[in-house]
């Protein structure tokens, strides 16, 4: 936290008394400005440390006004700075100009807490489907379902419609062989070209964030486990720490340990999953059927620990649910050593095989500049050599006593970003032993009480896709105020648009999994 | 000329209509049931022993689903071209060897082997045509690259079929097999890699199978097509793949000539014919298995690139061996 605590003062010395900083018990910063002041704050943010980046835009109704929070992330935490609007006349300054990564989440406030930015490119609905009437923001609190009357197709705002020349449209999605979720992604063609990306997201959004400040917090950790399946463990543990935070718990250290690593066979599972679907989109139908069957030590291990597959449910707040059996950690350790000899084989494989080289080398390349404007997250970033992963900048759970690599590549193609994905693999593998060798002995869950003081609190996890963001606002209830998600792939889309403007449509597949992209993650 | 009841028999039954297309059922099912092995699947396993009767149970189903015809398509052309191309492949069989002898004995004539390299073409560019009748951007991207890939590689397949007739000095496939008492791919086993390397290519397979990538165009060229005409469709691109089998069969692998003659050619001819169409399918699945897909420019570079000037120098090499090694040696 050393050169946030510079950067602060430095704040204080330029702008004077136009920001009030505070601080959380846990030492998390916050900054109250002036609507329209924090774009000089993130001016300055942004020139102090290069990887300053917007994490997240959150939206609060406060009753008469709305609040604007923006959760920038530094090299070495999370600061918030935080402004208020009326809710009559909700208008902001855009922070794109600054932070081009910024647009989506506007745009996402925008739609569902309406919030207008001034000044942004390109301030469209995102997530609301088309039948949803203006002026209805599902997030706010006086809205009530009678006010929702639908649309009727007709009336419409018939956009992007528009004929451009020869410009062929080629439509990925909502239903399309390359994608496993619905999205959609209008790509404009000339002859094998593409010269334009057009992302329409919500094609499956559920409203969690709504429903979260509908139930309790124990409900709502089997909620936002469902956000995702191949990533709930992460979303579990994030949304618990957030709690505890609020909660001042400390749980003990070996639900810790055994947290850590159910998150790393999250990771594991996550990363093969996407290597052998990787096959798949570039025609590589061998490799896709090796890793997916690899993949299953994997999924056992989960079953074996969590007796689930895939929805773990083994995240509680206060700690874990069952612990890890003496002989589970015996047969984890024979499992782990039987999967490094074979991803030794797939670092080959990727290293060696001409045809795979050729589908992902030099495609959607991402260079460093771009990645920090765009505020990319995860492997994206690290291929692109951008350091960042939280799990290094803000230990949480066990990761700060576990030795292990940051992964990074230089190239920012496709190729370097499942290459970091690879490395990653070998990282995990080595912290799950760790975190087995030194298990320490003890409880493995504290109580938790079911009402949680009012109070907020700011969490983030390294999800197998890059930082998981999660604002989580208690009112003194057993029922959250609001709970915000922002996930991985919401932030790395933007990179997509951007990479895949000039390339060949037979590169998109190549390019877009590479992003390794969740939609049920981005519909929230 | 055989007449009356005996060519009935042989265009409708053996080696005729009726064993075509079981021969191509056949083939699908090893070809995916040896694509299965490789990639540490089952493949089909319920209809039929080892689910042999999977390609037919298909091809019924197919028949059976409802046939749409978007609005949009150009009617005559998205209509005919499955059954024409379907046809035209089976036309093309009748002067295979199969049995020793074309399937009318006695139509084999000088140049057939030209005919039906241009009936392969033929058939290509109906592929293309339905796609470019679908008016449907998959289908149009997808009948586009079918058009790029077989103009680049028609080319290279025409000089390595000639190399065998080099050899021969006949441009007969019936003569070609004849002269084989030494299968050809000892002889220039450089255009027989390069001949399969070309037939991948032509046959749209892994690594250049850019025409129908699911993950970019969803089914290229078929993507509109549904029911029965999605059936022929189907039934006309596997046939094409074991007549490109077969015709590897014919050119380099002496066709229905066995290393040992136990009595009737009708019969073990056959079978000979058979075991070395299984190989060369399994070749070429092998090579399906193990690599990534091209991109449509990458395919067309590697063409221009490497296998036109190598199947010209390969062509240039058996024409030597044919002039001045192989009268010497033989």
């Amino acid at each position: 936290m050393s050169s946030d605590q510079e950067l602060i003062p430095m704040l204080q010395a330029k702008l004077g008394g136009s920001i009030i900083v505070q601080a959380d018990k846990l030492g998390k910063i916050s900054l109250h400005v002036e609507a329209d002041a924090h774009l000089d704050v993130l001016r300055l943010m942004k020139a102090a440390d290069e990887k300053t980046a917007v994490s997240a835009i959150t939206s609060v109704d406060l009753g008469d006004k709305l609040g604007v929070l923006y959760h920038m992330r530094t090299s070495h935490g999370i600061i918030t700075v935080k402004t208020e609007l009326s809710k009559e006349n909700a208008e902001i300054a855009s922070i794109t100009n600054i932070l081009p990564g910024a647009s989506f989440h506007e745009r996402e406030v925008f739609d569902l807490l309406g919030v207008s930015f001034r000044g942004h490119p390109n301030l469209k609905r995102l997530v609301l489907p088309e039948t949803w009437p203006e002026g209805v923001y599902p997030l706010r609190k006086d809205v009530n379902a009678a006010s929702v009357q639908q649309v009727s197709p007709s009336e419409w705002s018939q956009t992007g419609n528009e004929e451009d020349g020869n410009l062929v449209k080629v439509v990925i999605g909502p239903q399309h062989p390359a994608l496993l979720e619905p999205e959609k992604f209008t790509l404009k063609v000339e002859g094998e070209t593409v010269c334009d990306v057009e992302p329409r997201i919500g094609y499956v959004h559920r409203g969690i964030e709504k429903a979260a400040e509908g139930r309790t917090y124990l409900q709502d950790v089997y909620l936002v486990e469902r956000i995702c399946g191949i990533c709930n463990s992460c979303h579990a543990v994030c949304f618990c720490e957030a709690v505890e935070k609020i909660l001042n718990l400390e749980v003990p250290p070996r639900a810790k340990y055994i947290r850590t690593i159910l998150l790393e066979l999250n990771r594991l599972h996550s990363h093969m999953l996407l290597l052998g679907h990787a096959g798949l989109e570039i025609g590589y139908e061998t490799l896709f059927q090796y890793m997916w069957r690899d993949r299953e030590t994997v999924m056992d291990l989960t079953e074996m620990l969590t007796g689930n597959r895939v929805i773990a449910s083994a995240i509680a707040v206060g700690g874990v649910r069952r612990d890890i059996r003496e002989s589970d950690v015996l047969t984890i350790k024979k499992s782990m050593v039987g999967l490094r000899a074979k991803m030794e084989f797939y670092k080959q494989l990727y290293h060696d095989d001409p045809t795979l080289k050729m589908r992902t080398q030099h495609v959607g390349t991402l260079s460093r500049k771009d990645a920090l404007d765009l505020c990319v997250v995860g492997p994206v970033a690290r291929g692109s050599d951008v350091d960042i992963d939280v799990r290094k900048d803000e230990p949480y759970e066990a990761y700060g006593e576990i030795p292990f690599k940051l992964v990074t590549y230089t190239s920012g193609d496709s190729w370097a970003r499942l290459m970091v994905r690879l490395d990653e693999i070998n990282e995990s593998i080595g912290i799950i032993e760790y975190a087995l060798d030194n298990l320490p002995v003890g409880a493995y869950r504290v109580r938790a009480p079911r009402i949680v003081p009012s109070g907020e609190a700011v969490n983030r996890v390294e999800a197998p896709r890059g930082e998981l963001f999660y604002y989580v606002k208690s009112n003194g209830t057993a029922y959250p105020e609001r709970v915000k998600v922002r996930t991985p792939t919401f932030a790395n889309i933007p990179a997509f648009v951007k990479t895949a403007v000039g390339e060949n449509v037979a590169d998109v597949p190549a390019n877009f999994v590479s992003l390794d992209p969740c939609f049920s993650c981005t519909d929230r | 000329m055989v007449v009356g009841l005996d060519l009935f028999f042989r265009v409708l039954i053996f080696p005729g209509l009726t064993f075509i297309g079981c021969l191509t059922m056949l083939c699908d099912w090893f070809e995916r049931k040896i694509e299965a092995r490789i990639q540490n699947r089952v493949g089909p396993k319920f209809t039929g022993p080892s689910g042999i009767l999977q390609p037919l149970a298909d091809f019924v189903k197919l028949l059976a689903k409802e046939d749409i015809v978007p609005v949009d398509t150009k009617q005559l052309i998205f209509n005919v071209a499955p059954v024409t191309a379907f046809t035209i492949i089976l036309f093309a069989f009748c002067f295979l060897p199969i049995d020793g002898s074309t399937v009318i004995p006695g139509t084999s004539f000088q140049g057939d082997l030209i005919f039906v390299m241009a009936l392969i073409t033929v058939a290509n560019f109906l592929l293309f045509l339905s796609g470019w009748a679908s008016v449907n951007p998959y289908s149009m991207l997808g009948a586009a690259r079918v058009l790029t890939q077989f103009l680049g590689y028609d080319l290279p397949l025409l000089f390595l079929a000639l190399c065998p007739a080099f050899l021969t000095g006949s441009l007969s496939l019936t003569e070609i097999v004849a002269h084989q008492t030494i299968p050809f791919v000892v002889l220039i086993p450089w255009a027989f890699v390069l001949f399969i390397i070309t037939m991948q290519a032509e046959l749209e397979k892994d690594p250049f199978d850019v025409p129908h990538a699911e993950s970019e165009i969803v089914a290229g060229y078929e993507t509109e097509y549904s029911g029965r005409k999605l059936a022929f469709l189907k039934l006309a691109r596997d046939t094409q793949i074991v007549f490109g089998a077969a015709l590897v069969t014919v050119l380099f692998l002496g066709g229905s000539s066995g290393p040992v003659f136990f009595g009737a050619n009708a019969v073990w001819g056959t079978l000979w014919f058979l075991l070395k169409l299984i190989v060369v399918i399994a070749i070429s699945e092998y090579i399906t298995c193990l690599f990534a897909r091209l991109r449509i420019d990458q395919v067309v570079s590697t063409n221009w690139r490497w296998i036109l000037p190598l199947s010209l120098l390969s062509l240039a090499s058996t024409m030597a061996l044919a002039f001045w090694v192989y009268p010497a040696v033989m």
